[in-house]
Formats: structure tokens, sequence, C-alpha cells
């Protein structure tokens, strides 16, 4: 995802073509074009005509048509960009019908110029221009509105699938933000009289706190920031709960270099004093444990919290949790596909979640 | 106003009772950090009012307030939460009072003016949104309650006026309706008859005694209670998937 498409969705709106500049779709619209010729020559085969002659003589007309095209079209990119899809489409059929006009009047010249050679395209030596000019522009004009309206539902789903991302991420926040945000402005007000001190470093945290949600939700960061940011909203629940929350931190042996998607153990150990420490009522201990398998090169986090009923209200939260879950999944899979996991469950007396990725430096 | 302060974080207390403290007119009494301490304080003390928090572990806000509306001489409930979609919508459906975290000083001396003790009915409603069954049945001592946890319940037995719970302890009156307490504890506990309710977890066999009428048999009581015709296939139908 780029950051240009992220930070202003509407102005992908005319850039729904792939870029044509780039060599990858070049190779996909030079093979494409094959497929045409294949298609056209089979369409006029009659026994006894010489199949790979003509495949030939229409591939080299095609391909020119084809890479004038694709060239016109790489260089009017840029203005595709402020223009709305109607008229990018508008535009980008007109550069193929005159590229295939202009290819198709150059290959009629050709085969009058030099009556010798073997013409380059049935028709082109014998018929008159314009019949041999409108019968190919006819072609190019189907061909290229079924790409630009495959193209135009391709890009359509891509949106879809990426805006049903960022929505997902966005409720997710919303619904992990409440609860907590209001609960910490009242420790706030509560402590602004008794504690100035502990209010201004209450402030302080939640800003911190706040500022990190707001970042990217596809970025990521050290674990040493991650494991910093969940101490910080740590500190924010103590002054609230007091003595009821106790947290062991054992991750000694975790390289603090290695990089994880923002915000994945933080609203890890929100979810374990959610629904650990919250509901008990002497509270409880968090056991947050690190361990680096340096030969495979993995780290595996575990986060574990006592077993605790439910509080009113706890079904909707519960569904909270499986989304706090789910979304950690997708972002890891994001991440790292296949070689990283997140698994959650019971385990005895305990809920215990373990988050298993490779330890990667860079970005 | 008399007032009794109950929520588990000492900070939410503890600003509250400041609130307070500005205004000559109110006097804390008490405060409370559960459920439970609420309702021995409010015997003890005989708040006018009580602020009760709604997420509390253990007995919730909720919950305690129901046990209070049982009493004689309620006190009036305001309730005070963080953040509880579900709750919100509910006082407001129902005219409950109930407060916003972090509480303003102007809404609080309002609320307090118009305090009014939350009735049954809205009681019950505020419950059935949140999906929430009571855990503990209270059983009136004079002024004070004693709490029952629902799980130490055998059976509820009707008879003409009253019904009685027979639990671990012992047994005990209480003021409620069987049909009542079927709806809301329907999950764990079977009608087995007009006039009892048994939980599920205790019945040890259903069969026809020396006469051919059926009977459920619980678990450490060898006499077994009367199964009528018309709860027989429902109680048969359950206790064996139990």
């Amino acid at each position: 995802m780029g950051s240009s498409e992220q930070s202003e969705p509407r102005r992908s709106d005319g850039l729904f073509l792939p870029d044509f500049c780039s060599a990858r779709v070049v190779l996909a619209v030079v093979l494409l074009a094959e497929l045409v010729a294949i298609l056209l020559t089979l369409a006029r085969y009659e026994a006894g005509e010489q199949f790979w002659d003509n495949l030939a003589r229409i591939s080299l007309f095609l391909l020119w048509c084809t890479l004038l095209s694709a060239g016109l079209l790489c260089a009017a990119r840029s203005s595709f960009a402020a223009r709305g899809p109607a008229a990018t489409s508008l535009a980008a059929l007109g550069i193929v019908l005159a590229s295939v006009a202009v290819v198709s009047a150059g290959a009629w010249w050709m085969g009058r110029a030099w009556q010798g050679l073997p013409a380059l395209l049935a028709g082109a030596d014998t018929g008159r221009l314009p019949v041999f000019m409108s019968t190919n522009m006819l072609i190019a004009a189907i061909v290229t509105g079924l790409l630009l309206r495959y193209f135009w539902v391709a890009a359509q789903w891509r949106r879809e699938v990426r805006e049903e991302a960022r929505s997902r991420i966005r409720a997710l926040q919303a619904r992990i933000r409440p609860h907590f945000l209001f609960n910490s402005m009242n420790t706030i007000a509560a402590l602004t009289r008794t504690d100035p001190k502990r209010a201004e470093e209450a402030v302080e945290d939640l800003s911190d706190l706040f500022r990190a949600s707001l970042s990217d939700a596809t970025s990521t960061v050290t674990l040493k920031e991650e494991l910093e940011l969940s101490r910080i909203y740590q500190r924010i629940e103590e002054h609230r709960l007091g003595d009821r929350l106790a947290v062991e931190w054992r991750i000694a042996s975790l390289p603090l270099r290695a990089r994880i998607p923002a915000l994945s153990v933080q609203p890890l150990l929100e979810n374990a004093i959610y629904h650990g420490i919250e509901p008990l009522q002497g509270g409880g201990t968090i056991v947050i444990e690190g361990s680096y398998d340096a030969a495979r090169g993995v780290i595996e986090l575990t986060i574990e919290n006592p077993l605790a009923e439910p509080l009113a209200g706890g079904a909707a939260r519960r569904e909270g949790n499986h989304m706090a879950l789910d979304n950690l999944r997708q972002r890891f899979a994001l991440a790292w596909g296949g070689r990283a996991s997140v698994q959650a469950g019971p385990s005895g007396q305990h809920y215990r979640v373990v988050l298993r990725f490779p330890a990667e430096v860079s970005a | 106003m008399r007032v009794l302060i109950v929520d588990d974080e000492a900070l939410a207390r503890g600003r509250l009772q400041a609130l307070l403290a500005r205004d000559n007119s109110h006097e804390v009494v008490a405060e409370a950090d559960s459920g439970e301490s609420c309702l021995k304080l409010v015997a003890k003390h005989r708040p006018d009012v009580v602020l009760l928090d709604i997420r509390m572990p253990g007995m919730d806000g909720i919950e305690t307030a129901r046990h209070l509306a049982a009493l004689d001489d309620p006190p009036a409930v305001i309730f005070v939460t963080a953040y509880d979609a579900f709750a919100i919508e509910a006082f407001d459906a129902q005219a409950v009072g109930y407060l916003l975290k972090p509480v303003r000083g102007e809404r609080l001396a309002e609320a307090l003016r118009r305090a009014a003790r939350p009735t049954r009915p809205q009681l019950s409603a505020l419950g059935g949104k949140g999906g929430a069954r009571r855990r503990w049945i209270a059983t009136r001592l004079g002024d004070a309650l004693r709490l029952i946890p629902v799980d130490t319940i055998q059976y509820f037995q009707a008879d003409q006026k009253y019904v009685t719970v027979h639990h671990e302890g012992g047994a005990d009156l209480i003021d409620e309706s069987l049909k009542e307490l079927a709806a809301e504890f329907g999950d764990e506990f079977v009608r087995i008859h007009r006039n009892a309710l048994v939980a599920l977890k205790c019945v040890a066999a259903v069969e026809r005694d020396a006469q051919g009428r059926l009977r459920a048999y619980l678990e450490g009581r060898p006499d077994g209670l009367a199964v009528s015709r018309r709860y027989a296939p429902q109680v048969r139908k359950r206790v064996k998937k139990g």
C-alpha cells in the first residue's frame, strides 16, 4: 500500500488503470496482444492458408499498436491522476484508437511502397485505406473497452478490500477507546487536586498513548517502542486499579531492535486487564514473557492473565477481544505471511496469548 | 442528604467525595468498594442516596440496585458509569438517574436534587438489557439482606404465599414469584411442578416411585420432589441433556 493512495483515496479514482510505465505491465500487455493476434488469425484461418505467416504479420502489427499505446498511456499517466474515471477511460480509448490509426496508415503505405514484400496484413495491399483503418479501429475499440471495464472492476474490488480493512481497524480503535478514555479522564480529574504531579504524568502518558493510536495502522515500530508504549499504558491503569494490578515483565532476552506492527502488544495488555484483572475483586498478576530463538530467528511473546467471569456488559466485550485478536492475526499475516502466528486460549486457570514472529531488524 | 459512595476504584470514590465536600448540604456517610459491602453499609447507615458504580468485580451495580430495591425503605440510587453503551441506552429508556464519569459537580448536584428510587420494572429492564442474571438471591433479615449465591441453590419451592429457597446453607423465605425466577434462571433451573423450580445440576435421577408417580431425586435428599405430568416431558429432556 503506497502512502499516496492512503492519504488521498479520492485521487486514485482516475488511476484505476495499471501503470503502463512499469515493465511488468508492459509485458502483460504484450502477452495480451499476442493472444488477440492468435484469436484474429484463427478467426480468419481457412484451409490451405499459411497460419504461421498470418500470425507473424498480425503480431507485428498488433505489437506496434500495443507498444505505441502503452508508451502514450505511460506519458499521460500523470494527467490521469487529477481526472475522474469516465474522463480517464475516454482518454485511454482515444490514445489506443489514435495509435491503431497511425500504425494502420503506416502499414498501408508500407504495403503500397514495397509491392514485392509480403503484405503486412490481409487486406492492406488490396483494400482501400478507410475500410482497412476502420476495421482495425473497431476491433481495437472493442478489445480496449473490455479491458477498461476489467481494470475498473479490479480497481473497485481492490479499493473495497482496502476500505474494509481500514474501517475495521477504525472500528476496532473506536471500540477499545471509550471505556479506557473516560476512566482515565476520571482518574486525572481525581488526581488533579489530590496529587497534581501524578495527574501531570497521567496526562503525558495518555497523550503518548493516543499519539501512537493515531499513527498509521499498517506501520511498524521496534519492539522496544511497543513495549515502552505498553508500560505507559500499564502506568495509567495502575493509577486506577492500584494494588489490584500487577504486571510481571520477563523480557530480558528479547532483541529490542526487531520490528513489530504498531499496537500489537498494548491491546493485548489492555484485554488482559479488562478481562482478567478488573473482574477480580482481589486483582491479579499479568505475566508478559518473551523468548528469542537465535538459531531460527524467531521471537515468542506470551501474555497471560487469570481467567475471570465477565463483568456487566461482558458479552459485547468478549466480541471486542476476538476482534482485537483477529485484527492482530491479519496484520501479522500481512507483515510476515505464514512465518508468524497468533494463538490464544485458556490454559488451566489462565488465559494465554502467544505471538510468534521472525526477528527482523529493518522495516 | 446522606450519601453512600460505591465504586471499586479508590480514586473514583475520592473524586465523588471531593465534589460532595464542596456543598454543605450533603454528607458522605460511608464508602464501599463492592456491591456486597454496599448492601451491608446501607443496612448500617440508612443513607438517602447511593452513588453506585456499575462495572465492579463480584456483584455489579445493577444487581446491587436490584437487591436494594427489595428493602422496605430503599435508598434512592444514582448510577455512575464511565462508558457502557448498553446501560446508557437503558437508563435513558427507563428514566433512571445516572451520571457519566468524569462526573461534573453541577450534574451531581442536579442528580441529587432529583434523586429517586429506581422501580423494580426499571431495574429488571436494566438487567435484561445487559443479559445479566443475578448471581445472588437476597433474603431479608429485618433491615439487612442476606445473600445466597445462586450456585448454592438446590431448589425453590412455593407454598401459599411465599417461596422457600433451599440451598447448601439451609432454607430461607423470599418475596419473589416462581414464574419470575424461572424466567431469570431458566438456563440452570427447570420447573418440575407448579410449585417447584429445581437446579439442573442437583438432579440425581427422575424415576417413578412405588405408587407409579414420577419424582425428581436431588443429591443428598432421599425423599424426592413430585414431577407433575405437565412438566414431565420437559424435565426428562433437560435432565438427560444436563
